[in-house]
């Protein structure tokens, strides 16, 4: 389950965040090893939810057309033109017809958001399987994604603030691992070792927070 | 169009480098960062590319595609790194068409590359091979070493051996096996060495290079060989001259130390001969 907030200028100052939690059932698992935000360039990251195999392609094509971008006109490509050039590849598939190769004989079984701060601001795109996007401030997709999106329709408001805007998200996960869990109330340090963070800024482009990190956030809570 | 689909043939096949121009919108593909399969990087739609090309590098008949080769650059490292130095003259025949050409590319933070033969084929190609680290680095959530780096240009160049590219470049950079310096050249040579120069100044640059060069210099020590170096290069050599400029390469990536006019060098060193 994934869930994204971004706030909108407070002081010239231009940010967003993402926070998904990796769902572990079992102990021996190596949380780290999946991986649900990626990094398409500096100033841009993606979160999945779905056939997470499936994103990989998504995600190359991504960082591809970036890098290509930069290198014909020299400059970052935005958001919403990263989003369309994975989108272009949505509905490639079925049978060949008309003299057209199909990529793949399925869709993409993958909902991606796909955030960043580009020249118009921070911006968030969510892609679904038949390659719509759709930009939203704050977003949540996954499994348990209908309450986590009604938590942040409450929560979410414009000059939000980042630290503000983290804490939220991990409430926001936390809620729906109790719900999950049906527990009262799940340990922190649960929330630490599943949770995994990351946002994208102006100065600091995109950082993948450490857990000691999370555990900073959590602790000011 | 139609007799093909009805006889199911599928005839148009791109001819090297030119995709099929109806597909060309939409391209499919989807990992398209082989630079060769795009259509940027197309080659003459001939059978022989590197024949025909090669008639158009000729000195003697036809058009002539002459390359500024006049420069010197010099590359080596030490204890504290990679030192890199270059002039900064781009000569066209006997005119000195610039004093303050660029020869140092900056690839990434931690990679640098230089400049020698063909100014354009030396930039685009050091362009390409950023976009590649780039992709590398996404794609394996570590930095590219500098031998891989200068693999995949060397590797790149060597798909158009013998079609006129001119370049002949040093890649610098620090990576996890410390500092690494590589020579790559359009004839698909790759080697690494401690010490390197490129370019017709490099004679010249050789002589001061071999005879000051100690792995444990210290960084000033070592400034002043890179300087100094070039700066009789300069002196002797007619196509180099203009600036020199001096590049780092330190563990935390490159620092650009200093830009100086040969001139300046010149009465320094001078003095110098004076007072001793």
């Amino acid at each position: 389950m994934t869930a994204r907030l971004h706030s909108d200028r407070n002081q010239n100052f231009r940010r967003g965040g993402f926070s998904s939690r990796e769902t572990s059932h079992f102990s021996l698992m190596e949380s780290k090893s999946v991986e649900k935000i990626v990094e398409i360039d500096c100033h841009l990251g993606c979160a999945m939810s779905g056939l997470i195999a499936d994103s990989r392609t998504l995600v190359d094509k991504a960082r591809v057309e970036a890098q290509s971008h930069w290198f014909t006109y020299n400059e970052k490509m935005s958001v919403e033109s990263v989003t369309q050039a994975v989108s272009n590849l949505a509905l490639q598939f079925g049978d060949d017809d008309a003299g057209m190769v199909p990529w793949s004989s399925r869709p993409f079984g993958v909902a991606l958001l796909v955030g960043g701060i580009d020249e118009k601001g921070p911006q968030l795109f969510h892609m679904d399987p038949s390659g719509t996007f759709i930009e939203f401030e704050a977003k949540a997709i996954g499994s348990g994604s209908e309450g986590a999106q009604s938590h942040l329709q409450e929560v979410y408001h414009k000059s939000m603030t980042l630290n503000e805007a983290l804490k939220e998200a991990l409430v926001v996960l936390k809620q729906i691992m109790e719900e999950k869990l049906n527990a009262t109330n799940v340990e922190f340090d649960q929330v630490v070792r599943e949770v995994n963070c990351c946002h994208v800024t102006r100065d600091k482009n995109f950082h993948m927070f450490s857990k000691q990190e999370i555990e900073d956030i959590i602790t000011k809570m | 169009m139609a007799l093909e689909q009805i006889c199911g043939l599928n005839l148009h096949q791109h001819i090297d480098g030119f995709p099929d121009k109806s597909l060309q919108s939409m391209n499919i593909s989807l990992l398209n960062d082989d630079p060769l399969q795009d259509s940027k990087f197309t080659l003459p739609p001939v059978a022989e590319p590197a024949e025909y090309l090669s008639q158009l590098a000729k000195r003697d008949g036809g058009p002539k595609i002459r390359f500024l080769h006049g420069t010197t650059t010099l590359g080596f490292k030490f204890e504290h790194g990679v030192i890199i130095a270059v002039d900064s003259r781009a000569t066209a025949g006997p005119y000195i068409a610039s004093q303050t050409v660029k020869k140092v590319i900056e690839i990434n933070p931690y990679l640098l590359g230089t400049m020698a033969g063909g100014a354009a084929d030396c930039s685009f190609w050091e362009r390409v091979l950023a976009e590649q680290c780039r992709i590398y680095e996404l794609r394996n959530k570590e930095r590219i070493s500098v031998a891989a780096a200068s693999k995949l240009l060397a590797n790149i160049l060597y798909n158009y051996k013998g079609m006129g590219l001119s370049v002949g470049t040093m890649i610098a950079g620090w990576d996890k096996r410390g500092p690494g310096l590589y020579y790559v050249d359009s004839d698909g040579t790759r080697c690494t060495d401690r010490l390197f120069s490129v370019g017709s100044g490099s004679p010249y640059a050789y002589g001061v290079l071999d005879t000051g060069y100690k792995y444990d210099m210290t960084v000033e020590e070592a400034y002043d060989l890179g300087q100094r170096a070039i700066y009789h290069a300069t002196h002797r050599d007619a196509y180099s001259g203009g600036v020199v400029n001096l590049y780092h390469m330190q563990e935390t990536g490159w620092v650009k130390v200093s830009q100086t006019d040969v001139k300046d060098l010149h009465y320094r060193y001078q003095e110098e001969k004076g007072q001793a």
